[in-house]
């Protein structure tokens, strides 16, 4: 229905509300994000303020998740630090994975150390493997709402999305 | 009018069940000592991000949304402003408790003292904003922006003066999570 296997997997683990920055490599999650309802979408201005609103949605009693560039974990730290690690509050994350040795070198410094970071807080990830959208969506509610924590699943170039 | 005064008579003009994000620091100490509530949002880090969080709210629920929000805190997170304006959340009620400066810091000053908050919201798409200077008619100001349509901004200048500080919440961020969740869903 949404052209997006990922948005579609997400939404049968029982997520209502995302909220994110788009990124390249979510193009087709982004595109399917704009045919759910508009009260089920948040167009965000920055990843902070994503993570911040889906803290709002889940106040409100639906399950939110969030869609970003790795870029954008840096401006979340401060949200998921301060609101879902310290209010113990679940948030599936998907992340791209920029930063591999082919990609532009813009995204090499931050690319390289996406792992270590999450790793540094404690943020449970792993990566997108092509054919396993269903069994990540799940890993990434039942992971988070387990840990009252964010959740990550990178997505590398290419990946299903 | 101090900022603790401000607080108390907003929370006095509001129903029981609208829901309220109080922004980190002191406005959130004095909505606590003020009137606690199981469907207020005690935030204790993340500036910037009150009108973030009540819009996630607002496009979840149906009651009134809202969001006690300080000067420097907006200004920190000053996108959120567009987002909600972009979204036009009727439900969403946005007050700045403006004191013109980071008071829990020190007291120094903020852009806010030469920025027209009011006029930014309304520019960004809130469909009423106005800004309220004078303590005696923070009582009426407070009953417009709430009769006002949706998603209404108010920016209340209230003294720098902190006479009475307010002691901290004495309940765990698991436990202002948990409550809230658990009020908006009974409701």
């Amino acid at each position: 229905m949404t052209g997006s296997l990922r948005l579609a997997a997400l939404r049968e683990a029982g997520v209502e509300f995302v909220a994110g920055v788009p990124c390249s490599y979510l193009k087709a999650f982004f595109a399917g994000c704009e045919k759910l309802p508009a009260s089920a979408f948040l167009p965000a201005v920055r990843e902070d303020h994503a993570v911040a609103a889906c803290v709002g949605a889940w106040l409100g009693g639906r399950r939110a998740a969030a869609a970003m560039q790795n870029s954008g974990l840096g401006y979340c730290l401060e949200v998921l630090t301060s609101l879902h690690l310290l209010y113990r509050i679940p948030l599936p994350l998907l992340v791209s994975d920029r930063g591999a040795p082919a990609d532009f070198e813009e995204h090499r410094i931050l690319g390289q150390r996406t792992r270590g970071l999450l790793d540094l807080f404690g943020i449970p990830w792993r990566e997108a493997k092509p054919g396993k959208h269903v069994a990540e969506a799940r890993w990434l509610v039942e992971t988070s709402d387990a840990a009252g924590s964010p959740a990550v699943l990178l997505v590398g170039k290419g990946a299903d999305v | 009018m101090t900022r603790a005064e401000a607080v108390a008579l907003a929370l006095s003009l509001l129903a029981d069940e609208d829901i309220v994000v109080a922004a980190d620091g002191a406005i959130s100490r004095e909505a606590y000592r003020a009137a606690d509530r199981a469907r207020t949002f005690y935030m204790l880090g993340s500036m910037g991000q009150v009108a973030s969080i009540a819009l996630g709210l607002a496009m979840t629920r149906l009651e009134r949304v809202v969001a006690l929000d300080g000067d420097g805190n907006l200004l920190m997170g000053f996108g959120g402003l567009a987002l909600v304006g972009g979204v036009k959340p009727a439900n969403l009620y946005h007050l700045v408790l403006d004191n013109g400066c980071y008071a829990t810091t020190g007291g120094q000053p903020a852009v806010s003292r030469k920025v027209d908050l009011a006029a930014a919201a309304v520019g960004a798409g809130y469909a009423w904003g106005r800004r309220s200077f004078s303590d005696d008619h923070a009582r009426s100001a407070l009953g417009s922006w709430l009769a006002a349509p949706g998603p209404a901004f108010l920016d209340l200048v209230v003294s720098a003066e902190d006479p009475d500080p307010a002691p901290r919440i004495p309940m765990t961020p698991e436990e202002i999570a948990a409550r809230v969740r658990g009020a908006v869903a009974r409701w």
